[in-house]
């Protein structure tokens, strides 16, 4: 009987849980189990049970076939984490400013702006971070410019280095930052900021007090839709880091095609994936430890 | 005694195709320590004056001096001067508390002192034990209580306050009449007050400014505006009147449209121009003979604590007369009934037509 009711209550949800079903779970646990399988020898998997997959990331067999600690992947997964974090921040300190600008200009404008916003998603990603090579390489158009007008007498060297990832980074995901500050930005009221301008704060204190603690919502979730891509990306690293600072997203990337170790693919995924979860955790407690107020 | 605010041919004009002026010409002066109110229709630009004042619009000519320093072109955050807003404005991620103490934080007091003086503006407003919640567990009275406390706790020189009972209920709006009259007496902050309710600026202020169209129509105390209105739109916009167009026969004698008489003050008029004479439905009296303007009662509005009579004057024109029932509850007079609407020389005013 109660189960009867369970069912017709929560009927409507049907349709969304099969969806979450196929679409998320489901490749998840097919990524999970392949990462405690062995690897086929042209790519795939065997269907043996190994955690050789989770040993890679930390140990090596030397020579003499001992297991020993190897910080290389760590290192790379600090790498990325430490772009991805850089990303976040770049793409805040651009997008937050053009989040608030849009959202104060008059509404028809703001539905242009919005949509200018979103132009870069209309042209392939592989495509626009290549123009991004014929910027910044030695004889690209920075440092021509830059020659030609005397201020430099050597190329500066920006491509195939760490800020030219997280510049190809905040590039591609400023959009992502952008869009849901503007949406909390959008619903705040202006009134509040005359209250604070009453209240004795200047334009910019006001800003601090009043107008950021109320995007919070947006700031986290545009930290979060910059954050989870960024340090899963691999186009941006491949192309402008050259492959030389390998991030954790080449390295899936570079399992399951010319290392054809799946398993470590998999396995390098599920780091990821879990890396993302307890940054998001973090995250949240912090939120609601700094929500309460000021005065305390 | 002081002036506290001091304008003199304030002027505003939004710009724009046609220009709007929102405040055309305006001289006034607030006293310090007094509870002061702009009152009038909407679009009359009492709102565009009280937010000059606080400095959210910037003058287009004209001064505004604040205890004889001149503030017209300081930004809000720079004048002594605090607002209450019509929908509170409370900043809904802080507490009570801190929505209270924010005021004096900017103002760069101590954190211990401006919780003091939050908890003591809480204790003004009766909302002491309600510092720890969020806005939005408020009542909108509470709410309206806060802002309040929020806006007199940096001890502004002037508390600007807009429409701020206008979202209240009736009950709820007629309390805090009394609570903001004690307010003011015992803070002793000047209290620039703006309305579109006559009944509330009547009750509260030790003066008003009725204002229309961008123009300050009269100042004075509420009995003054009242019983004697500078003109038409502010005896129309205060209380209700009966006008007539009359002639002047000199000697405070009037001659309606269809020759009654009444009598009135001698405002000095030329015999046979021409005058507005008007009075309070209040101030005349119905009966069933006698000298007066005869008619007949056409429609019977019970307002409880009154009743108004409509009466059709044989003349064709209409007029209003408020009066309380019989003590038994019964009514003065039926529809249509015969009745001689009378009224006293003194209660009768005249504007002279320009």
């Amino acid at each position: 009987m109660s189960l009867q009711n369970a069912i017709k209550t929560h009927a409507g949800l049907i349709p969304a849980l099969v969806v979450i079903g196929i679409f998320m779970i489901v490749p998840i646990l097919i990524i999970l189990v392949y990462s405690f399988l062995a690897p086929g020898d042209y790519g795939g998997v065997k269907p043996e049970f190994s955690i050789d997959a989770y040993q890679r990331l930390l140990f090596q067999k030397n020579l003499f076939d001992e297991t020993v600690f190897d910080p290389a992947y760590l290192k790379i997964a600090f790498r990325s984490l430490w772009v991805a974090v850089v990303s976040v921040v770049g793409c805040l300190v651009i997008g937050f400013p053009v989040a608030y600008y849009i959202a104060s200009q008059p509404e028809a404008r703001r539905n242009t702006l919005l949509l200018l916003i979103t132009i870069p998603f209309w042209t392939n990603l592989l495509i626009r971070t290549y123009c991004w090579i014929l910027v910044l390489r030695d004889t690209g158009l920075i440092n021509s410019a830059l020659l030609s007008l005397g201020i430099i007498n050597e190329p500066l060297t920006m491509l195939y280095t760490e800020g030219a990832i997280v510049l190809g980074l905040v590039y591609t995901y400023v959009p992502f930052m952008v869009l849901p500050i503007y949406a909390s930005l959008e619903r705040l009221d202006v009134r509040l900021v005359e209250a604070a301008r009453d209240l004795y704060c200047n334009r910019w204190v006001a800003l601090r007090h009043v107008v950021i603690p109320l995007a919070k919502p947006g700031i986290i979730a545009g930290s979060i839709l910059v954050f989870i891509p960024a340090l899963g990306a691999f186009i941006a690293p491949d192309l402008l880091g050259g492959g030389k600072n390998l991030m954790l997203g080449s390295l899936v990337q570079l399992q399951f095609s010319s290392a054809r170790n799946w398993p470590f693919g998999a396995a390098l995924a599920m780091v990821i994936m879990a890396l993302v979860l307890i940054c998001l955790v973090l995250y949240a407690r912090n939120i609601k430890k700094g929500g309460g107020g000021m005065a305390h | 005694m002081t002036t506290a605010i001091d304008i003199s041919n304030l002027q505003k004009t939004y710009p724009g195709t046609p220009p709007v002026q929102a405040l055309s010409h305006a001289d006034l002066e607030i006293r310090d320590n007094e509870f002061f109110t702009l009152l009038g229709p909407s679009g009359c630009g009492k709102t565009t004056l009280l937010r000059l004042i606080a400095g959210f619009e910037t003058p287009t000519a004209g001064s505004l001096k604040l205890f004889g320093e001149d503030i017209a072109h300081l930004p809000p955050e720079a004048r002594p001067v605090n607002t209450v807003f019509q929908h509170y404005s409370l900043f809904p991620h802080m507490n009570v508390l801190n929505n209270v103490a924010f005021g004096q934080l900017r103002q760069g007091k101590s954190k211990s002192e401006a919780k003091a003086t939050a908890n003591e503006m809480l204790e003004l407003v009766h909302l002491a034990d309600f510092a720890s919640r969020l806005p939005n567990q408020l009542s909108g009275g509470q709410q309206q209580r806060v802002a309040l406390a929020r806006a007199l706790a940096p001890h502004p020189r002037v508390l600007l306050l807009d429409e701020p009972l206008s979202a209240l209920d009736l009950k709820l709006r007629q309390s805090m009449r009394t609570e903001l009259k004690r307010l003011q007496k015992e803070t002793g902050i000047t209290f620039v007050f703006v309305t579109h309710d006559q009944e509330e600026a009547l009750a509260m202020s030790d003066r008003i400014a009725v204002m229309s169209q961008g123009k300050i129509q009269q100042v004075g105390d509420p009995a003054t505006i009242y019983e004697f209105p500078d003109n038409r739109f502010v005896a129309e916009f205060i209380g209700d009147a009966n006008f007539f167009e009359a002639t002047s026969l000199g000697g405070g004698k009037y001659q309606l449209a269809r020759g009654e008489t009444v009598m009135g003050p001698d405002i000095g008029a030329d015999t046979n121009t021409t005058a507005t004479v008007f009075f309070r439905p209040e101030k005349a009296e119905l009966s069933m003979e006698g000298e007066g303007l005869h008619g007949n009662v056409s429609e019977i509005l019970y307002l409880g604590n009154s009743t108004d009579y409509l009466v059709s004057l044989v003349s064709g024109e209409t007029l209003t007369v408020r009066a309380e029932n019989h003590k038994d509850g019964s009514a003065l007079a039926e529809i249509g009934t015969d009745v001689v609407v009378s009224v006293d020389a003194k209660a009768v005013r005249v504007l002279a037509n320009r």
